[in-house]
């Protein structure tokens, strides 16, 4: 199965590296839209639907922890897993950003293996 | 916090990052010395949190141009300068963020963006510094912390 997946992150470079790093590891991506802030996120998932969300913690205008409450607070978002993909890898970090409705966490630096393996755990828990 | 700790945290988070997310497996360590005299480039980022100070990393421009063209895929085998730029602050922010979480799992940590430095500075004092080969030069990364509270 191919998936709609959105890429939240400041960086373009860091954005296109994740999207190379989803294909390298087999993991099937439908279609991809790219936002460089939650903000930016936000507005695109008001016209467009995805299955999934990677996003940055670190970005202007609106972080990672922002987007990600905004995301669970929105009834007809809160269902659209977010994945959050940071250099930060403390556990007050990570148990935050659980708590305030991120469905997964890969820290930087990542495999392929390691990224597919977390996308499929969150997919398979919120697909049943 | 020891020395010998921090410059072990720096060295395993860089080889770490630069073998995971570059492409780019360190070659062995360098010699501390006339790394001004060939073009560079340096980015530095501050930190606060459980700990507060800054990370700089300096890297020579070829091995900056060898790390960006493995990072962006084979697509794009002579980045654009402004390419190289970024990913040299993307390398300093995950190295960072590697080297905080490795020197203290439990704190929290916020991390600025990195930004370029122009010159060829050399490190802070008290700054704790790895320097290493990889393909196309050198690699200089420095930690320094703020004293604590």
């Amino acid at each position: 199965m191919a998936y709609r997946v959105m890429i939240v992150d400041d960086s373009r470079s860091m954005r296109a590296f994740v999207r190379r790093v989803m294909d390298l590891s087999g993991f099937e991506v439908d279609s991809c839209l790219n936002a460089a802030n939650g903000a930016e996120a936000l507005a695109l998932l008001n016209e467009q639907a995805v299955d999934i969300i990677l996003t940055d913690i670190n970005m202007p205008e609106m972080n990672g922890e922002d987007f990600v409450r905004r995301m669970a607070e929105r009834e007809e978002l809160r269902s659209i897993p977010v994945v959050v993909v940071s250099t930060d890898g403390t556990q007050n970090r990570i148990r935050r950003l659980l708590d305030l409705g991120a469905k997964g966490y890969v820290v930087k630096p990542f495999s392929p293996e390691a990224l597919r393996a977390e996308l499929e755990r969150v997919l398979e828990v919120e697909n049943g | 916090m020891a020395e010998t700790q921090t410059t072990e945290a720096l060295s395993a988070a860089a080889a770490d990052v630069l073998e995971t997310m570059f492409f780019s497996p360190v070659m062995g360590e360098a010699t501390p010395g006339a790394s001004c005299s060939e073009p560079v480039l340096m980015a530095r980022l501050k930190f606060s949190g459980g700990r507060s100070g800054s990370f700089t990393i300096r890297v020579s421009a070829r091995a900056a141009a060898t790390i960006a063209a493995n990072f962006l895929g084979e697509e794009t085998d002579d980045p654009e300068p402004g390419q190289v730029r970024d990913v040299v602050c993307e390398m300093a922010n995950m190295i960072c963020g590697s080297v905080l979480s490795r020197l203290d799992r439990e704190a929290h940590f916020d991390l600025q963006h990195p930004e370029l430095v122009e010159t060829c500075g050399e490190p802070s004092l008290g700054s704790v510094c790895s320097l290493f080969e990889i393909e196309g030069g050198q690699v200089v990364l420095c930690l320094q912390l703020d004293s604590a509270a």
